[in-house]
């Protein structure tokens, strides 16, 4: 599972925050309101059942009226309904007969006590508050106030404020994520710095200047990218040491082979077999060398320069004693590369150097682009061999240093560095592309150089 | 018979190069320092010298600089450094060619040949003038002259001159300079460049701006009027 990112994160903090100090407002302000508006109803619902109690009482001390036609007089508009209570009767507006239980026990007794009382209730489901007052002459005076409306609209507060919460944590969840787009474009310039060096170049560094809270960072991001370029140079610096203390010895041997080696028709036979000995291994060994320098600076960065690639190509097959026609140019192929000769050079070198011992020898040296039309700028070059082709298991490794094809092995491992195809797929990676081995239709290995932005 | 001077500080280097290029048919003088190497060859001119670049004393750069200044002579970088840097140095310096230790000996006397087939091509004297605007080029008489004053060119540079002026206006490749002038099957294209560098230095009067000999990019250098 991906952790969750920083800025989800905060953003999530911002929207809970956000969310439980609205819930906390709208809470305490729905109560308020409600409590408040409750209170007001109830006030307002006390008086007007004192007021009808007071004209019950006027109507009722006169003759003696019929009870239902009393509270009939009362003007109570819709959401007010009036029940009267003598010795143990129940009057209403309407000739319906009441039911005992709508003025709840609790309340009977405390107005038979000789006190008003109210009392929240539900009527048929719906809320309403009924207040009690007794009256003279033993009776007592009932009003039901509805408190419908009163509900509908708390109900529709409490929409609004569950609504307002709502918003106020996705503005808080919004918030978050812009503010950390900021607090995060810093970082943004240490990936690309970082990305920069990982690219090669390690002069790259952050000014702590421009975002003083992220000093510490950019001063550490600084101090590893110095010591990074010091080792660097150091590395490479070794490099050059190497070859100097390599090259110089390996002069000296070259030459005084050479002078051993004019003078072998006068040497005994086992020591003419010696000297040939000497002379074949301090060419492996120059090549080695060569090799393995060219390996340990091999992270260096290119330098891309225009190249007439036929040109090149053909130069190569000529400095190998091959036809210059091997050379295939896909048409359609621009002429001009923009290319590091020298690793483009060597690399394809090596394949026609590989192709020649190992695969029988080229048959094909190519330059196109490849043709699916998306990626228009992926060049490549290739060497078609005439050999066996290579192992499919062999495939994954054969870029890998010191290791050898069973074709090299056969051959009784006596020329070759075992780092040919390491470099040229070194190469392949400093242009940003890859070496790759397939079959050739027809048979024969097929080696790729992949030279991405090549013009 | 010709003669090659070897500056070379290691001992053993110097021994067995010089019994190689005798064995090539050169007459080899060795000495070890740079200092020697200049009074070696203002007492008795060789007509090649081979110079390494890591010298005590004097280094290579300032020993090939104080040869060029005394003359033309074709002068050829062994070393084992084999950094652009060092070697776009050691070329600026004057010399002509470099090659990489471990060089074979026979790929070195092939270069030495070669540079003195160089030499010598300017020696017959036919009087052709090849005229580019202010540029004067006289191939047999190995003369070049800028407004009417002579130029100093070293053999390399005039070659390399009379190349391009042969074929006015045609762009020669790198390659095909390398070949015709270095005599390389195949070669490193930077002494091409460094060359034509050192060229422009002494016929341009703006060399980021070149009116004769100018760069073709991606293709290669022309000289035009």
């Amino acid at each position: 599972m991906t952790p969750i990112g920083l800025r989800a994160r905060v953003s999530a903090a911002f929207a809970i925050g956000a969310l439980l100090l609205s819930a906390c407002v709208t809470v305490v302000s729905y109560e308020l309101i409600r409590n408040t508006l409750f209170a007001e109803r109830e006030r307002t619902a006390v008086r007007a059942t004192y007021f009808d109690a007071a004209i019950v009482t006027a109507d009722v001390a006169g003759a003696d009226p019929e009870l239902g036609e009393v509270l009939r007089g009362l003007d109570t508009g819709a959401d007010r309904y009036v029940l009267l209570h003598r010795d143990g009767r129940w009057y209403s507006r309407s000739a319906e007969p009441v039911s005992e239980t709508t003025v709840p026990a609790r309340l009977q007794a405390m107005t038979a006590g000789g006190q008003a009382g109210a009392q929240r209730v539900s009527r048929d489901g719906q809320p309403a508050l009924i207040i009690g007052v007794p009256l003279p002459g033993d009776m007592t005076f009932y009003e039901i106030v509805s408190l419908r409306e009163l509900e509908r609209t708390l109900q529709l507060l409490a929409l609004v404020l569950t609504a307002v919460a709502i918003m106020v944590a996705a503005g808080g969840a919004a918030v978050g994520w812009y503010v950390t787009r900021h607090a995060l474009r810093p970082l943004a310039a240490v990936a690309g710095a970082a990305r920069g060096i990982a690219a090669g170049d390690l002069a790259t560094r952050l000014d702590p200047d421009t975002e003083p809270d992220l000093a510490v960072l950019s001063e550490a991001f600084n101090d590893m990218a110095g010591q990074l370029s010091r080792r660097r140079e150091r590395d490479r610096r070794f490099a050059a040491d190497v070859s100097h203390e390599l090259r110089s010895p390996l002069q000296t041997l070259e030459a005084a082979v050479s002078v051993l080696e004019r003078r072998k028709d006068r040497l005994d036979e086992r020591s003419a077999s010696a000297v040939g000995l000497i002379a074949a291994e301090v060419e492996r060994f120059q090549a080695l060398v060569n090799d393995l320098l060219e390996l340990a600076r091999s992270d260096q960065p290119v330098h891309r320069e225009p190249v007439v690639i036929a040109e090149l190509l053909r130069g190569i097959c000529r400095s190998r004693g091959l036809e210059a026609d091997l050379v295939a140019i896909v048409p359609g192929t621009p002429e001009v590369w923009t290319v590091d000769r020298r690793r483009v050079e060597q690399a394809l070198g090596n394949l026609i150097d590989n192709a020649i011992r190992y695969g029988g020898g080229p048959v094909a040296v190519r330059a196109g682009r490849t043709s699916d039309g998306l990626a228009s700028d992926d060049f490549f070059l290739e060497v078609d061999d005439a050999g066996p082709g290579i192992d499919e298991v062999d495939r994954p490794t054969i870029f890998d240093r010191f290791v050898r094809g069973p074709a090299a092995g056969a051959r009784g491992a006596g020329d070759g560095t075992g780092l040919g195809l390491a470099i040229v797929a070194e190469h392949a990676a400093a242009h940003g592309g890859r070496a790759q081995v397939s079959d050739r239709p027809g048979g024969g290995a097929r080696f790729r150089l992949e030279l991405p932005g090549s013009v | 018979m010709t003669a090659v001077l070897l500056i070379e500080d290691d001992d053993r280097i110097r021994l067995s190069l010089t019994m190689a290029l005798e064995d090539e048919g050169y007459t080899a003088y060795a000495v070890a320092t740079g200092e020697e190497g200049i009074a070696e060859q203002r007492r008795r001119r060789a007509d090649t010298v081979l110079v390494d670049l890591m010298l005590p004393g004097m280094d290579g750069y300032e020993c090939i600089r104080q040869l060029r200044r005394d003359d033309d002579v074709p002068i050829v970088v062994v070393s084992a450094r084999d950094d652009t840097h060092d070697i776009v140095a050691a070329l600026e310096a004057g010399a002509d060619d470099y090659v990489v230790k471990p060089v074979r000996v026979k790929e070195l006397a092939a270069r030495l040949r070669a540079l003195r087939r160089r030499a010598r091509t300017v020696l017959a004297p036919v009087t052709s003038v090849l005229t580019f605007g202010a540029l004067e080029i006289r191939p047999e008489a190995g003369e070049v002259r800028l407004d009417g004053v002579a130029v100093a060119v070293t053999r390399t540079e005039f070659r390399l001159l009379c190349e391009l002026a042969e074929h006015p206006g045609l762009v020669l490749s790198r390659q095909q300079l390398l070949q015709r002038v270095w005599e390389y099957e195949f070669g490193d294209e930077r002494v091409v460049d460094v060359h034509v560098g050192r060229l422009r230095q002494k016929i341009e009067a703006d060399t980021a701006r070149p009116r004769h000999l100018v760069t073709v990019r991606g293709l290669g250098y022309k000289l035009q009027p």
